[in-house]
C-alpha cells in the first residue's frame, strides 16, 4: 500500500466508513510508517477536537437558548388557548341562527304545495247534510278504508 | 386583551337568541279548540297517467275510486280556525270554499262547508269527522277533466 491510497483510507476511517479487513491492511502500513501514522494521529484527533468545541459552544448558549424556548413554548400555549375559545364559540354560534332561519321559514313558508303528502289517520265521517241550489250531488261512501267522496253533479258535466 | 372576533361572535348569538325569542313570542299558539282545515285541490283527468306524489298516501285510494288517469295538485292551503270562525279558501276557477269548525266532543271535528262559484252555491253540507280525517268533494268541471277537492281537518 502507498502512502497516497493510506491516506484516503485514514480519512475513510475517521469518518467510520473504512471495511474491518482494509483497517487491517492501514494498520500495517502505519506501522512500517512513520509519516502516515503521524497523519492518522493527527486526523483521528480531529473529530473528538470538534466534538468538544461543539459542547462548549452549546453550554455557552444554554442559557440564551432555553429563555427562547420559554418564549416559543409561551407563545404556543397562548395561541391554543386562544383557538380553543374560538373554536367553541365558532362550534357552537350557528345553532341560534339556524334555529332562527328555521323558524323564519316555517312562518314565512308559502302556504301552497310543498308541505308533507297528504296521510289521513281516518276516513270515518258523519255526513249530517249535503244540499245545493244549482246542481246534483251524490253522497259515495264505499267504507272505512276508502274517503268518502261528495261528489257535485253540475247539467251533466261530470 | 379580549379578541374582537371573538366579541363579536358572542354578540351574535346573543342577537340570535333574542330573534328567537322574538319570533316565538309572535308565532301564535294553537288554542285546544281550534281546528287546522288543510284543502288541496287537484285537478284529475284523462290526460296522461302522471300521479302527483304530494298526494302522499291517497294516491291509492283515488286511482281506485275513480277512473282517472291522471291527478295533479294544483293548490293547498292550510287554515287554523278557532269554532265558529270561518275562513275562506280560494279554488280555481274563481271558486271560493268557506268552512267554519263547530263545537264537537272528544276528537270529533265537525264542519260546516260551503262551495261556491261566483254567486252560484254549489254545495252546503255539515261533516263530522275524527282529527285526521279526510273527506272529498268533486265534481265541478276544470279543463279537460275535474277538481277533486281533498279535505282534511286535525
Amino acid at each position: 500500500m502507498d502512502c497516497g491510497t493510506a491516506l484516503g483510507k485514514i480519512n475513510a476511517k475517521a469518518d467510520g466508513l473504512l471495511p474491518r479487513q482494509e483497517e487491517a491492511e492501514l494498520a500495517d502500513h502505519l506501522a512500517g510508517c512513520p509519516a502516515c501514522a503521524a497523519d492518522d494521529a493527527a486526523i483521528s484527533a480531529t473529530g473528538p477536537v470538534l466534538r468538544a468545541l461543539t459542547g462548549i459552544r452549546a453550554m455557552r448558549n444554554a442559557p440564551a437558548l432555553d429563555a427562547m424556548w420559554t418564549r416559543v413554548r409561551a407563545g404556543i400555549d397562548e395561541g391554543r388557548d386562544t383557538r380553543r375559545r374560538s373554536s367553541w364559540l365558532a362550534r357552537w354560534s350557528w345553532i341560534p341562527a339556524a334555529v332562527v332561519i328555521a323558524l323564519l321559514a316555517l312562518v314565512f313558508s308559502p302556504s301552497r304545495t310543498d308541505r308533507p303528502p297528504f296521510h289521513p289517520s281516518s276516513f270515518e265521517v258523519a255526513v249530517e247534510d249535503v244540499e245545493s241550489d244549482t246542481a246534483t250531488v251524490a253522497l259515495v261512501d264505499k267504507g272505512e278504508d276508502l274517503p268518502t267522496v261528495i261528489w257535485i253533479i253540475e247539467d251533466a258535466k261530470s | 386583551m379580549p379578541n374582537p372576533e371573538l366579541r363579536g361572535r358572542a354578540g351574535a348569538s346573543v342577537l340570535s337568541f333574542f330573534l328567537l325569542l322574538l319570533l316565538l313570542a309572535a308565532v301564535p299558539s294553537e288554542a285546544a279548540d281550534t281546528v287546522t282545515i288543510d284543502v288541496g285541490a287537484v285537478y284529475a283527468s284523462n290526460e296522461g297517467t302522471s300521479i302527483d306524489p304530494a298526494l302522499g298516501k291517497i294516491r291509492g285510494k283515488l286511482r281506485s275510486m275513480f277512473n282517472y288517469t291522471s291527478y295533479r295538485m294544483l293548490d293547498r292551503k292550510r287554515r287554523s280556525l278557532s269554532v265558529g270562525e270561518t275562513g275562506e279558501f280560494e279554488l280555481p276557477d274563481r271558486r271560493s270554499m268557506r268552512a267554519t269548525p263547530l263545537p264537537a266532543r272528544g276528537d270529533k271535528v265537525r264542519l260546516s262547508i260551503r262551495l261556491s262559484e261566483g254567486p252560484r252555491n254549489l254545495l252546503t253540507t255539515t261533516l263530522g269527522l275524527r282529527r285526521g280525517g279526510m273527506v272529498l268533494v268533486g265534481g265541478p268541471p276544470h279543463q279537460a277533466g275535474v277538481l277533486i277537492l281533498i279535505i282534511s281537518a286535525e
